[in-house]
């Protein structure tokens, strides 16, 4: 089956899928299909595909670019798209090491989409980073389809403060045993600009472990959403998995949506989740402002730090430091 | 130097905490002021730094012909005040050094002085740490995260040492230290004091005042000073309690 084939049996998205619950789907613009390329080698993967950000770059005839990485390599690389619409295919071998940061790609105009395979075979320690920085593309679409082997490790990490509507989806299959995916992921917007993350993890193997940690600092009408979805399957056992969604909301107008939803069809796990919202914790800005600084550098101050707090249980890696760096 | 006239201040509820406060502290002043549990010490402190918790019903708090009370809480401290509260705030995340120089560069740029650089600021940050006997994990941390109640303390002492204030209004700063903590920031108090500057302090013991000397003490019961007097007063209350002050 081909990917245009199959947006037409999905149809384009609507509220009422669970996918797309809190995504402004209005604006997504009406497509057309006419470029597509062969993408005859995915189409296994495109019959099984339920996401219309996922298919779209496929089906808007982005050509795979296809990377491998050595078994037992370490790379730096850094990945761009320079075109609306982008797919890119990832493997990575057994025992690598890598540190993937995904660029801003700068021309754009009503809409661009992102597709990418990441392969990651036994043992291999890989981080996958973006910050993006403020720019006008108003509709962004990222999809992310990860599979892990056996003892790997992927970390995800991400800062969204873009002024468009951004979204991202991550489907993670962690099939072998002691595979471990983090995701960490900062949405710090002001206007009308919109972030939304939609995640599915599915722990396929015993002793799979996931972390979930998103904080949202949402000024002006800005609004996020963090829909994300823990499968636990049979015999899988010794699985931890956590989320935890902390939001402070700076604007009268902004908003956040939340959904948590695990499946757990085993017993011996532990999966938790959580959520809080709420505002700049009044004692701090009063105790900064004490000392005589400036109401609104404390407040800057506080909102750092929340960001900062984020990062700082990654390793000592280029995606720490880099995203560090943004505050 | 500080003029605070009848001062009288309420919380949310409308309930009336300081119902008349009137002091005059003078430079090179050491005023201690002593009160049971509820009587408004620490609701005057923060009154005075402009916690948004309190509403100002009356009076004024007049520092260097300058009514605080007319002035935002940054412009409080950047005149010279400075309010150490009974239990510091934790900011996690924030880091206590670089905390501390944007505080002080605030005050010089209020003040209208050129901003500290970096080697200047480490130094001078070096020279208050030794006087406190404070070691380098105060640096890393963020302002006030994982401190102990002491060490705490001793922080606030620290940014009063590098802020300079004028006035000083220390709430039970001698709270959570041991002996030899006590004996620290009380001399590194003194040592920050000159003729020029006045402190208040709030406590409820007589040994902070075995090593600070006060000029007055007073005694803060139902939102009112009810009597001062000098350094004899603290002995007596230390020795007979405030119930005699009633019976008076």
């Amino acid at each position: 089956m081909d990917a245009i084939t199959r947006i037409q049996q999905l149809g384009m998205p609507r509220r009422n899928n669970e996918l797309w619950t809190f995504f402004p789907v209005a604006k997504i613009p009406a497509q057309e299909y006419a470029c597509a390329c062969d993408d005859s080698e995915f189409s296994d993967l495109i019959e099984k595909e339920t996401d219309f950000a996922a298919l779209l770059p496929i089906a808007k005839g982005a050509k795979p670019m296809v990377q491998n990485i050595a078994d037992g390599a370490s790379e730096m690389a850094m990945l761009k798209c320079n075109n609306d619409f982008g797919h890119t295919v990832l493997n990575i071998g057994k025992g690598a090491k890598a540190s993937l940061e995904i660029l801003d790609n700068k021309v754009v105009h009503e809409i661009a989409a992102e597709r990418f395979d990441i392969n990651v075979d036994e043992g291999t320690d890989v981080e996958i980073f973006f910050a993006n920085p403020a720019n006008d593309v108003p509709l962004r679409f990222r999809h992310f389809r990860i599979t892990q082997a056996a003892n790997s490790t992927v970390r995800f990490s991400s800062i969204e403060r873009g002024n468009g509507i951004t979204r991202v989806s991550i489907d993670c299959f962690l099939k072998g045993e002691g595979a471990n995916f983090e995701i960490r992921t900062l949405n710090k917007l002001n206007g009308t600009s919109g972030s939304h993350h939609r995640l599915h993890i599915y722990h396929e193997a015993p002793r799979t472990t996931s972390t979930q940690f998103s904080r949202n600092l949402l000024d002006g009408k800005s609004n996020a959403s963090y829909d994300g979805s823990v499968i636990v399957e049979e015999n899988c056992t010794g699985v931890n998995s956590s989320q935890l969604v902390n939001t402070i909301l700076l604007g009268e107008e902004s908003s956040v949506s939340v959904k948590p939803i695990l499946k757990i069809y085993h017993d011996d796990v532990e999966c938790t989740h959580g959520n809080t919202c709420g505002e700049l914790d009044a004692e701090q800005m009063f105790y900064l402002v004490s000392r005589g600084i400036p109401k609104e550098t404390a407040k800057s101050m506080l909102m750092a730090s929340f960001a900062k707090e984020l990062f700082q249980a990654l390793p000592d890696t280029p995606a720490k430091k880099r995203l560090l760096q943004q505050f | 130097m500080l003029s605070i006239k009848n001062l009288k201040a309420s919380i949310e509820d409308g309930t009336q905490i300081l119902k008349g406060i009137n002091l005059e502290v003078k430079p090179g002043e050491v005023h201690a002021i002593m009160g049971p549990n509820g009587s408004g010490k620490s609701t005057l402190s923060k009154v005075i730094a402009g916690h948004p918790a309190y509403k100002v019903d009356d009076g004024s708090v007049v520092l260097d012909g300058k009514n605080l009370l007319e002035m935002e809480i940054n412009e409080r401290a950047n005149s010279g005040l400075f309010i150490s509260t009974q239990y510091p705030t934790e900011i996690p995340g924030v880091n206590n050094v670089e905390f501390l120089k944007m505080a002080l560069n605030s005050k010089r740029a209020y003040l209208g002085l050129p901003e500290m650089g970096d080697e200047e600021f480490k130094k001078l940050c070096e020279e208050k740490m030794t006087l406190l006997e404070m070691d380098e994990r105060y640096r890393d941390r963020g302002v006030n995260e994982g401190y102990s109640g002491g060490e705490k303390k001793r922080n606030e002492i620290l940014q009063m040492a590098i802020l300079d204030p004028k006035v000083s209004f220390l709430d039970e700063t001698d709270s959570g230290l041991d002996i030899d903590a006590l004996r620290i920031v009380a001399n590194g108090i003194n040592h920050i004091m000159s003729p020029e500057k006045a402190v208040i302090l709030v406590t409820h013991y007589q040994r902070l005042l075995d090593y600070i000397k006060p000029t007055y003490v007073h005694v803060l019961r139902h939102g009112k000073i009810i009597l001062s007097g000098g350094p004899e007063l603290a002995l007596k209350l230390e020795e007979q309690g405030y119930d005699w002050i009633e019976e008076k």
